[in-house]
């Protein structure tokens, strides 16, 4: 006992002299793999050929390669920065998140994206609601909440953002599964369905989570038919597992925001799915709809079954106490921007023009690529959606592209649409088909 | 079927603090205190944006750069490498020798909840010791991410002073090798610090058990007017441990610069020199350093980028850095202005009891020894708001309002006097 005490000061650092296995001293500490995405752009940024062309990372650029302010969103800081009683108090806001936000979060989500079967659940008292470090945030008080008093299994989908199996382990899961997802360009419906019904028991005692990509499935860019998703979450009923949906590009689609929301509309179907016996999770983002990447603006809402009337309150309570002991409470900044763009319809209907615009450019890019490069996965927009496109490049391909002609993909083979613009699209266009000869 | 799945999940008790808030928004009486929170409130009891961040917002605004891209996992390089210095001295023998790894947090509490999920993964199966008493929410912090905590001598609430016999009796009883968390300056609850001879005692005890310390640095500069002297202790434990143990800082820039609700602070952990020559310093620095980004993806994937983005341009811009600092003397000199009025005025009252520890205690709040009755009659009766320990934060207190505040404690005083007396 007293081995692994005496020894932190002289050898605490010092892997020779290391005691016994209690200690876990610094210098055990083995290195971490750099994040694949944000790794490669710092690797971008040294690059020194002027004809460099990034298409790693998930931000929108505009045609001119540039990272902008959507124009709604400007006109929200403007405001914001000439009103007085708007920004003369940096206080904290309370830890579940500014109470406008939350009304008009819930409000865009259950009224304006779920017309049908929202409004009710709001009427009802069954969305408990917290607002978020955008969607990893979302992620993480869910993953906890639920560690804590429902499932630590989780299934992910194979492929997907690589995050979501690095928050759940971390936030404690022990069982984290995969599904199959896509395999040689293709979506594996039948075989996703298949694994869950082979693996999940409803009456074993077990409750098992399950991610859901709701639309531009990262990093494919592939989504199911309508028709898949009906059979998926068939499945996933009656299986009683726990949706957990990840929204993080509503809106990149079909430029509708609104619209976009149609996986949890197809949940959130009472005539189909009756409720959700274990709840119903869902992790949204305005990163990417709103551009507000940076300022970490989100939300988690927990739709609770009926007839329960402490549920609310009950997770909410819980949610607050995990903010709390996590980082006391969300930034206000860009809550105050999304706030103010939700608040009016007039606001709405032009943020929705911006989404719309920024899907038509990514639409155009498809397109051109299309035209150039003959890939007929560009142009399927029944399924190919949002801001990457899978490539099915292997990595001696993608170094290639990188090493030969400074254009950087992640080693998935996921291409960031936004990348590409009228400047740079030949060149793009033409490495591709120098290195696939 | 388990429809009752969510209905296991216990209703939990309101976050003290926010609790107040909310019942003194909704308080009717015309004259009403709210000396809860702890967020810092002009002579007209408004909230104060700090010159220097006004203007440093419309530089950040105005530069054609400004979007709303992601920042780096570690955050924002110029606000972490600043950030460093601000605490750790521009002459910071750990600087000098490339010790330091920053990255940015969600003020304090981002900063102390890296610190615990650091503690639990790597240096397990150590207590964790916080000073009795201390900010509510330190436990829970600690707690939940699986780290044992204890507490340790701090106040004496008959002396109303600080227990310095008891506090280094803690220290020394600890197993070799636990972590102790100080509060680096303007201790909260109680507004009282070790002086100079008495840090030096306390780093000296926890350099000889071998201990590891965090500092929570949530005031400096608020504390006194002074970014040095409120650094007093920081750097003396940097000096002091720097051959013994790592170090570990959680600063916090939601006060001394008003950015409460922007969530800005950065962790800092201080490697200790290596005696073994073979001991690569670089490389457990990249190591650590890499466990510290993996940590962050998984919590927050990266931090928020307006708040950050502010304060960096004030610690970067000499004139707003100067700006900041007569900020702080403004700040501070009215709170010490405050403590004064308000013990004067009890003195004044003879209200019984003896007041002058809350002149003596520094930064946002005082300990007042008030009882949670006492507390909570000066909610129904006065309309003055506070927590049940007695603490009040004194930046909710000025001109206008002092006269009532005192008025009123001294009415529950004199009421618990008498009542206790039949």
């Amino acid at each position: 006992m007293s081995n692994w005490l005496q020894c932190s000061r002289r050898c605490f650092w010092n892997r020779t002299n290391y005691g016994t296995r209690a200690l876990s001293s610094f210098d055990k500490i083995p290195r971490a793999p750099p994040d694949k995405i944000l790794g490669l752009t710092e690797q971008f940024s040294k690059d020194k050929n002027a004809k460099k062309v990034n298409l790693t990372v998930g931000v929108y650029k505009d045609n001119q390669g540039l990272v902008t302010t959507f124009p709604t969103v400007a006109k929200a800081q403007k405001i914001l920065d000439q009103d007085e009683n708007m920004n003369s108090d940096l206080s904290y806001l309370p830890i579940i998140g500014s109470p406008a936000y939350r009304k008009s979060t819930l409000n865009f989500l259950f009224r304006d994206s779920c017309p049908e079967s929202g409004p009710k659940l709001l009427e009802q008292e069954r969305v408990s609601f917290v607002q978020t470090l955008s969607g990893t945030g979302a992620l993480v008080v869910a993953a906890d909440l639920l560690a804590q008093f429902v499932s630590r299994t989780v299934w992910i989908p194979n492929l997907s953002w690589p995050n979501h199996t690095n928050i759940f382990k971390r936030h404690g899961f022990n069982d984290v599964r995969q599904y199959s997802y896509y395999e040689n360009g293709k979506l594996t419906v039948d075989k996703w369905i298949d694994n869950l019904k082979k693996n999940v028991k409803k009456n074993d005692g077990s409750r098992h989570c399950i991610i859901l990509h709701a639309c531009c499935h990262n990093p494919t860019g592939v989504d199911p038919t309508v028709e898949q998703w009906r059979k998926i979450l068939d499945a996933v009923r009656e299986l009683e597992m726990i949706p957990i949906i990840d929204m993080a590009y509503q809106g990149l689609v079909s430029g509708n925001p609104a619209k976009d929301a149609y996986v949890l509309r197809m949940c959130l179907d009472e005539s189909r799915y009756g409720n959700w016996p274990h709840g119903l999770f869902l992790c949204q983002s305005f990163a990417k709809n709103m551009g507000l990447y940076g300022e970490r603006v989100g939300s988690l809402s927990v739709v609770v079954p009926p007839n329960q009337p402490e549920s609310k309150g009950n997770v909410e309570s819980q949610l607050k106490q995990i903010v709390r002991s996590m980082y006391s409470s969300p930034p206000a900044y860009g809550c105050r921007v999304a706030t103010l763009v939700l608040s009016s319809d007039d606001f709405k209907r032009d943020w929705y023009k911006d989404v719309e615009s920024m899907v038509q450019r990514l639409l155009n890019v498809r397109q051109g690529m299309y035209d150039r490069l003959g890939w007929e996965g560009l142009i399927n927009f029944e399924q190919q959606h949002g801001m990457f496109f899978y490539t099915g490049l292997k990595p001696h391909a993608l170094n290639r592209l990188r090493d030969e002609y400074s254009i950087y993909m992640t080693m998935d083979g996921r291409l960031s649409l936004s990348g590409v613009n009228d400047h740079n699209i030949d060149y793009v266009c033409d490495a591709f088909k120098a290195i696939l000869d | 079927m388990s429809q009752a799945i969510l209905n296991n999940v216990e209703k939990l008790p309101a976050d003290a603090l926010f609790d107040i808030k909310q019942r003194f928004s909704k308080d009717p009486r015309e004259v009403k205190v709210d000396l809860g929170i702890g967020a810092y409130r002009d002579e007209n009891g408004k909230p104060w944006v700090l010159p220097s961040v006004r203007s440093a917002e419309k530089l950040v605004q105005e530069d054609p750069s400004y979007n709303h891209e992601y920042l780096g996992i570690n955050g924002l390089p110029t606000l972490t490498s600043n950030a460093a210095k601000i605490i750790l001295g521009e002459d910071s023998p750990a600087l000098a020798e490339d010790r330091v790894i920053s990255v940015q947090s969600l003020s304090g509490t981002g900063a102390l909840h890296i610190a615990a999920k650091f503690i639990s993964k790597f240096l397990p199966n150590r207590t964790l010791y916080l000073s009795n008493p201390t900010w509510a929410n330190h436990h829970a912090i600690f707690q939940t991410q699986g780290v044992k905590t204890a507490i340790y001598s701090y106040w004496d609430s008959k002396t109303k002073s600080l227990d310095l016999e008891g506090y280094l009796q803690s220290i020394k009883n600890a197993p070799n090798g636990s972590i102790f968390v100080l509060h680096a300056c303007a201790h909260n609850p109680t507004g009282l610090d070790p002086n100079q001879e008495q840090w030096n005692q306390i780093l000296d005890a926890i350099a000889a058990k071998d201990h590891i310390a965090i500092f929570d640095s949530a005031y400096q500069g608020f504390a006194s007017g002074d970014l040095n002297r409120d650094a007093f202790a920081v750097r003396l434990g940097i000096q002091k441990l720097s051959k013994v143990c790592p170090i570990f800082i959680c600063q916090s820039f939601a006060k001394n610069i008003g950015l409460y609700g922007e969530r800005v602070g950065c962790f800092h952990l201080v490697l200790p020199q290596q005696n073994d020559a073979s001991a690569n310093l670089v490389s457990i620095k990249t190591a650590v350093s890499s466990q510290l980004s993996k940590m962050i993806r998984s919590e927050v994937s990266n931090s928020p980028a307006y708040g950050a983005k502010v304060a960096a341009k004030i610690l970067s811009t000499p004139h707003l850095t100067e700006q900041w600092h007569k900020d702080m003397i403004t700040m501070s000199s009215r709170i010490n202005k405050m403590r004064a009025s308000l013990r004067d005025k009890l003195v004044s009252l003879k209200t019984p009891g003896t007041w002058d520890h809350i002149v003596g205690q520094c930064g946002m709040f005082s300990y007042t020894g008030l009882s949670p009755d006492m507390v909570e009659r000066l909610e129904s009766q006065h309309a003055v708001y506070l927590v049940s320990s007695g603490r009040i934060s004194i930046a909710g207190l000025n001109d206008g309002n002092v006269d009532h505040v005192a008025k009123a404690i001294d009415e529950v005083v004199r009421n618990q006097a008498a009542s206790s007396k039949f």
